[in-house]
């Protein structure tokens, strides 16, 4: 099948395809970024996606980390760039570092705590504000596992969420509940065929060198 | 009195009990109303993962020492008795004090030399009651306390000190930091004190703890203020200076950094904030930390360089910007491919060459890396940050900071381009030259021909380091070789 390149995004450009369909898949690359109240468990969201693992402690992010997970959706291959953030107010201001040019995000509260609730409802606005026009962003009512001592229900999330058109999941890192899931999801909103977002500023010219897709994603 | 029947009965009797009791544990199983002796639970092991510093560990550590470590046992054993006698005629002359800070000070004696690196014993006197004053104002009036909590909730709870959830040093750690962010109040609490506290607690107690805390938060020598401050005012003239000293001496790497989108930024916010914790093995950083206390911040940056060159020939080889990451937050604190000696050798010798090059000391500190408000001085935390509440808007120096750093992408991405086309002219010439990053690096500092042999000498001692190192068992003799 003949895909097109993404060109432009962030990490777009760094869909190597074969021209004119020797490959089987398409391929793309996103970036996304994960926003959210300190110690709601954005690492931990991470964590179980690329390494399906759960640390009750997990340590607490400094600045910011960095991995990635690749997976299939039907014929595409559809890498995530992930951008872990620390939630400490203090470090506010080096998130644009890390949203800036992301194609996706994904802001994290706890059900357990009302505030990160609103500190989720803050951080949506901004990336209304500041973010790609274009960016894709879920919100994840996360430690779900500990839905009996909730405090934010889940209809109120649901409609803020279809208020303000972003996906919405109640996660658990920690039991791996939607973890996949809410990961699956954006990348199914993703566009993958179109060159038209070109908000990234963190260009890589050279994509089809290094940034090769793996071809046995769906092992 | 007790007839013979009536003793039998009761022997009956017990052992009836002692049967019933251990067939209902077994019924109860798994459940949680089943009481445990602690030795019954395989966490018990911990005692064969743990090393000496408290650190637990995936598997249990080896049964046996090896011969490299009975040596260096050894050898910590003499300095013992060097360093008792070296106190004992405290302060020594500092070349002498020099000298052994970077053959590394002995566990035993820590705690006694990092206080008196940092003035701690002579804060405390001078600062009596200050501590109980302030925690007790913390109790009424932090504004960070559930960060503190949060934060300390997950500090080195692989550490026997920090394991069990309000242990001592947990209600310790607890306590400093709160206390703190009263102390000196225009910094409050930031990630990362956390991380520089638990260390400090490992060797000191509470109230020492807090003062040699304040000593490395204000004190000029290492200046951490600058770095946790709204605004991260040291952090930014800390990495523009690493980027510079990259550009200058190492520029292979740093191209192949900026290639694949690797900013600065990313890998050494964590270095400089807790000085390398978590990010190499404990033991090395505490090695780090005892040069960091004696010659102050500079170490920082050499420790930044002294990492990357270490391992500039793996980083190289790594296409990849998460693979860069991983190999840079990950790996190297599992396993830094070189022993702690070799590192810290390595270390004085970056040090000397920066020097050497005038590449050591970053541009001057200005005047919003320090405490302007006095400390101590109690300030009641305005509304907003009472209830936690997030301001509506940035502050000046946030949005300062989110412009230097949008600067810093663009430039970055600038960068790129350039480096691309440069890349491909290159090519051509290195194939005539010395291959791999020699030829760089005598290029950059071509019109320095001192300093660009004597970098040589430092690429000569490192290659016989990195053959003994890539195997980790290798004998001692081959490192002395050199």
């Amino acid at each position: 099948m003949a895909t097109t390149p993404r060109s432009g995004g962030a990490a777009g450009s760094g869909a190597a395809q074969r021209p004119n369909g020797t490959s089987q898949n398409k391929s793309c690359q996103f970036k996304l970024v994960l926003l959210g109240e300190s110690a709601v468990g954005k690492s931990s969201l991470v964590l179980r996606f690329v390494k399906g693992q759960f640390h009750e402690y997990q340590e607490s992010t400094i600045g910011a980390a960095f991995l990635t997970q690749t997976i299939c959706i039907e014929d595409t291959v559809v890498k995530f760039e992930i951008w872990d953030t620390a939630g400490q107010e203090r470090y506010h201001s080096l998130a644009p570092m890390y949203y800036r040019g992301a194609q996706a995000a994904i802001v994290v509260y706890d059900i357990q705590n009302q505030d990160s609730f609103q500190r989720a409802k803050t951080w949506v606005k901004e990336l209304h504000k500041q973010a790609s026009p274009n960016i894709v962003i879920a919100l994840a009512g996360n430690k779900a596992d500990l839905s009996n001592i909730r405090v934010v229900e889940f209809d109120e999330a649901k409609q803020y969420a279809e208020e303000n058109g972003l996906l919405f999941m109640e996660t658990s890192a920690k039991t791996g509940m939607n973890v996949n899931d809410i990961f699956l999801a954006i990348a199914k909103k993703l566009p993958k065929n179109d060159g038209a977002n070109n908000q990234g500023t963190s260009i890589r010219p050279n994509g089809n060198e290094t940034n090769r897709p793996t071809n046995n994603c769906c092992k | 009195m007790m007839t013979d029947g009536d003793q039998q009965e009761a022997l009956i009797k017990r052992a009836e009990d002692e049967r019933e009791d251990i067939f209902r544990r077994y019924d109860l199983g798994l459940d949680p109303n089943n009481v445990v002796d602690p030795w019954e639970n395989p966490k018990f092991e911990i005692y064969h993962i743990t090393d000496k510093y408290g650190f637990m560990h995936d598997s249990r550590l080896p049964n046996t020492r090896d011969s490299q470590e009975v040596q260096r046992n050894k050898i910590e054993l003499e300095r013992d008795k060097k360093w008792m006698k070296m106190l004992s005629h405290w302060p020594p002359a500092p070349e002498k004090l020099h000298k052994r800070v970077y053959k590394g000070i002995p566990d035993k004696v820590r705690w006694s030399v990092w206080k008196l690196l940092l003035n701690v014993d002579q804060a405390m006197a001078t600062h009596k009651g200050v501590y109980t004053r302030m925690l007790q104002l913390a109790k009424k009036y932090s504004t960070e306390t559930r960060q503190i909590d949060a934060d300390v909730n997950r500090q080195f709870r692989d550490n026997l000190a920090y394991r069990e959830r309000y242990s001592v040093k947990q209600c310790s750690l607890f306590n400093v930091l709160n206390a703190y962010s009263i102390y000196n109040s225009e910094l409050g609490y930031c990630q990362g004190m956390a991380c520089v506290a638990g260390v400090l607690l490992l060797y000191m107690h509470e109230e020492e703890a807090f003062w040699a805390l304040n000593a490395l938060i204000t004190d000029k020598k290492y200046g951490m203020h600058g770095l946790f401050i709204e605004g991260f005012p040291k952090l930014t003239r800390f990495i523009d200076h690493h980027d510079r000293i990259l550009s200058k001496i190492m520029r292979k790497l740093h191209k192949h950094f900026t290639k694949h989108n690797v900013d600065a930024l990313l890998y050494a916010i964590k270095w400089f904030f807790v000085v390398f914790v978590e990010r190499v093995p404990f033991s090395l950083s505490l090695r780090v930390w005892d040069i960091f206390l004696l010659d102050g911040d500079r170490v920082i940056l050499s420790m930044a360089i002294t990492i990357l060159y270490l391992h500039k020939d793996e980083l190289l080889r790594l296409k990849d910007m998460d693979a860069i990451i991983e190999y840079l937050q990950v790996k190297l604190h599992k396993n830094f491919g070189y022993n702690d000696d070799d590192a810290v050798q390595a270390l004085e010798r970056v040090m000397k060459k920066l020097k050497d090059l005038k590449l050591d000391q970053p541009p001057p500190a200005k005047s919003n890396e320090f405490p302007t408000r006095t400390l101590g001085d109690f300030v009641e935390a305005d509304f907003e940050k009472k209830i936690g509440r997030r301001r509506n808007d940035y502050t000046d120096t946030e949005k300062q900071v989110i412009t230097d750093v949008i600067i810093r992408q663009e430039q970055n991405a600038g960068d790129v381009q350039s480096t691309m086309s440069y890349e491909t002219s290159e090519c051509a010439t290195v194939t005539l030259t010395v291959p791999e990053d020699t030829h760089s690096l005598r290029s950059s500092l071509a019109g320095t021909s001192v300093a660009s042999s004597e970098t040589m000498s430092l690429e000569d001692n490192n290659i016989h380091l990195k053959t003994a190192n890539m195997l980790q068992n290798t004998p001692q003799r081959e490192l002395l070789g050199t």
